[in-house]
């Protein structure tokens, strides 16, 4: 009946064009402003209070952000990582992606102006390079445990690549472990980002290029001149998509390093760290500060390259 | 040597180099599926060897008996492809719905609340993570896959993208339906979504990867192992231990990663294109 209903009541309206509108987005619009806005609005109220789910809410003013800043502090001074958990994860994930963002980004431009050739297979590189992107990140990092175990794969291929390598203990050994979960990271998206710069760099029209060599430009003179500068908006793009995945990593170090970061909380990220105190500590408020924090590094991270370097555009 | 002579020489060395580093990389990109493969037929033994085996002897398909034979593993599979059905049927209808709406239907608020829905892209899901599980936990869904699903199955990139395939048709078909009296919902059903398949497509194929490779919204709100979905249930089946052979964990990766690779394989070329055209997110 309602639907009866509702169709005589649509007919009727002097603008079907509003009506209909509106309709067709409700259910888009209630799911996400629930989901969304008004989670963002709870998350935000969350932070000032103490629960543990079930009792009541007490108000604690500041207090849950005063434990992050107490946490940082410890850290600073040097207190053991256990005592200072979001410190050491904050460390831990600035470190990964400094190493992470740049050396994908650079490979994947390397690649990508490799395969920007009149080479034969260039779809079966862009597949190949591709398949790791379609893979669940916990999917491949069971398959890169084995491959790093200490008489694994990895190792046999870096001694026989690299003279006088040392098998290394990847996973169990708390110098090594952030490393590891940096290249898993770094092999599952550069592929993907070389496919979007090798597209970018296609669609650079030729008669740039035409004129560059009539100049007498070589062709680095060209890459440096000509490619990087137009690709500059994908670069940012791909930097600023990459800072976001970085910063939140929580899936590779879940499987590689466990929830509590591995052999000295080595593999610890703000992500497990959040996890961590919303359903092991059962402190939703501290959760909710802490995802406060997270979200001011993303945006200003963020927010200063894009001021730098100019807008990213799709 | 004359001068052309070596400008030749130079472009073929340097064309070697090209096809050396492109293939090197390919061997690593594809290196942990070809080893994976060849293992999941190998006994642990022979697979935890050093220097590392390539052919399976004795050749076994005890890995994946072991898989099956855990009771656990089949229901994952299930949840996990109800989990992305629901995901990919919702998002096919709400976003084409919405998009539609956003992109050829006038009414007030219209562009405020698209950019309302698009400013939701910039918040990091962590944010909203704990107040969700609430919000879920609340209304008694939580160990549900419907619970878990009802928080992807609008998604805002989803709208994004059917919104500008919609602005990129024409606008002369809607306006001579328009003039027909087909109303603007009769359009949506009978003009707009028939041309909009290869949009539909692209959501549908980036959602089921999406929601096929999900973990931390599965992790957080699927309790019992009954219900978890592959990843979820992987990752759960190596922590605990489940077998002492490292061998089933690598044949249960294979398994929970083919329908995704398969899909990537047989659709490729559309997907690149598209995952280029919307900037992909993977």
């Amino acid at each position: 009946m309602p639907l009866f209903k509702f169709s005589s009541f649509y007919e009727k309206a002097r603008n079907k064009e509003i009506v209909a509108g509106l309709v067709l987005i409700s259910f888009a619009v209630i799911l996400n402003m629930v989901f969304g806005y008004f989670a963002m609005i709870f998350a935000f109220f969350l932070s000032f209070f103490k629960w543990d789910y079930i009792g009541q809410m007490q108000f604690v003013g500041l207090k849950n952000f005063q434990i992050v800043l107490r946490d940082l502090s410890r850290g600073l001074h040097g207190t053991s990582y256990i005592l200072a958990p979001f410190y050491t994860g904050l460390k831990n994930i600035l470190i990964y992606t400094a190493i992470v963002v740049p050396v994908q980004t650079f490979l994947a431009i390397v690649l990508a102006s490799f395969a920007n050739q009149k080479i034969k297979g260039q779809q079966f590189f862009k597949v190949s390079y591709f398949l790791p992107a379609t893979t669940s990140a916990v999917i491949v990092s069971l398959i890169f445990i084995w491959l790093f175990m200490k008489n694994g794969f990895i190792n046999y291929a870096l001694v026989h690549v690299i003279p006088g390598f040392q098998p290394i203990d990847w996973i169990n050994d708390r110098r090594y472990l952030l490393l590891a979960i940096a290249l898993v990271a770094i092999w599952g998206t550069s592929g993907h980002f070389m496919v979007s710069f090798l597209a970018a760099m296609q669609a650079i029209p030729k008669e740039i290029y035409e004129a560059a060599m009539l100049d007498g430009a070589g062709p680095i003179r060209r890459f440096f001149f000509i490619t990087i500068p137009m690709l500059r908006p994908m670069i940012v793009y791909v930097v600023v998509l990459g800072l976001i995945g970085a910063l939140q990593m929580f899936d590779l170090a879940w499987v590689m390093a466990g929830a509590n970061g591995g052999p000295g909380g080595a593999g610890y990220t703000v992500a497990l760290d959040i996890y961590n105190e919303a359903f092991t500590r059962i402190r939703p408020g501290v959760a909710a500060a802490k995802s406060w924090f997270l979200f001011a590094i993303i945006f200003t991270t963020t927010y200063l390259f894009q001021k730098k370097y100019g807008r990213a555009i799709r | 040597m004359t001068p052309k002579e070596k400008e030749r020489l130079i472009k073929r060395i340097w064309i070697v180099i090209t096809y050396v580093v492109l293939i090197g990389f390919a061997l690593v990109y594809l290196m942990p599926f070809i080893r994976s493969l060849v293992a999941s037929f190998m006994t642990w033994a022979q697979a935890s060897q050093y220097p590392p085996k390539w052919i399976p002897s004795p050749f076994t398909l005890e890995n994946y008996e072991k898989l099956f034979r855990l009771e656990l593993f089949p229901k994952w599979v299930r949840n996990t492809a109800l989990y992305s059905g629901l995901i990919v049927a919702g998002n096919i209808l709400f976003s084409s719905m919405a998009g539609y709406a956003f992109a050829r239907l006038r009414f007030p608020g219209r562009d405020v609340i698209f950019s309302a829905l698009l400013s939701l892209l910039m918040i990091p899901m962590f944010v909203t993570l704990v107040p969700n599980y609430i919000i879920i936990y609340k209304l008694g869904l939580i160990d549900n896959i419907l619970g878990l699903s009802l928080l992807g199955l609008v998604n805002v990139s989803s709208i994004f993208l059917m919104r500008q395939y919609f602005m990129s048709l024409s606008n002369e078909i809607f306006e001579a339906a328009r003039l027909d009296g087909c109303g603007p919902i009769k359009s949506f059903f009978y003009i707009a979504l028939p041309l909009a398949k290869p949009a539909l497509g692209a959501v549908a194929v980036y959602q089921f990867l999406g929601s096929w490779n999900a973990f931390i919204g599965p992790l957080i709100f699927l309790r019992t192992p009954e219900h978890f979905t592959l990843p979820v249930g992987l990752s759960f089946a190596f922590q605990r231990a489940m077998w002492t052979e490292y061998t089933p964990i690598i044949a249960g990766s294979l398994v929970a990663s083919a329908p995704t690779i398969l899909l990537f394989l047989i659709l490729n070329k559309y997907l690149i294109r598209g995952i280029v055209i919307t900037g992909g997110k993977g």
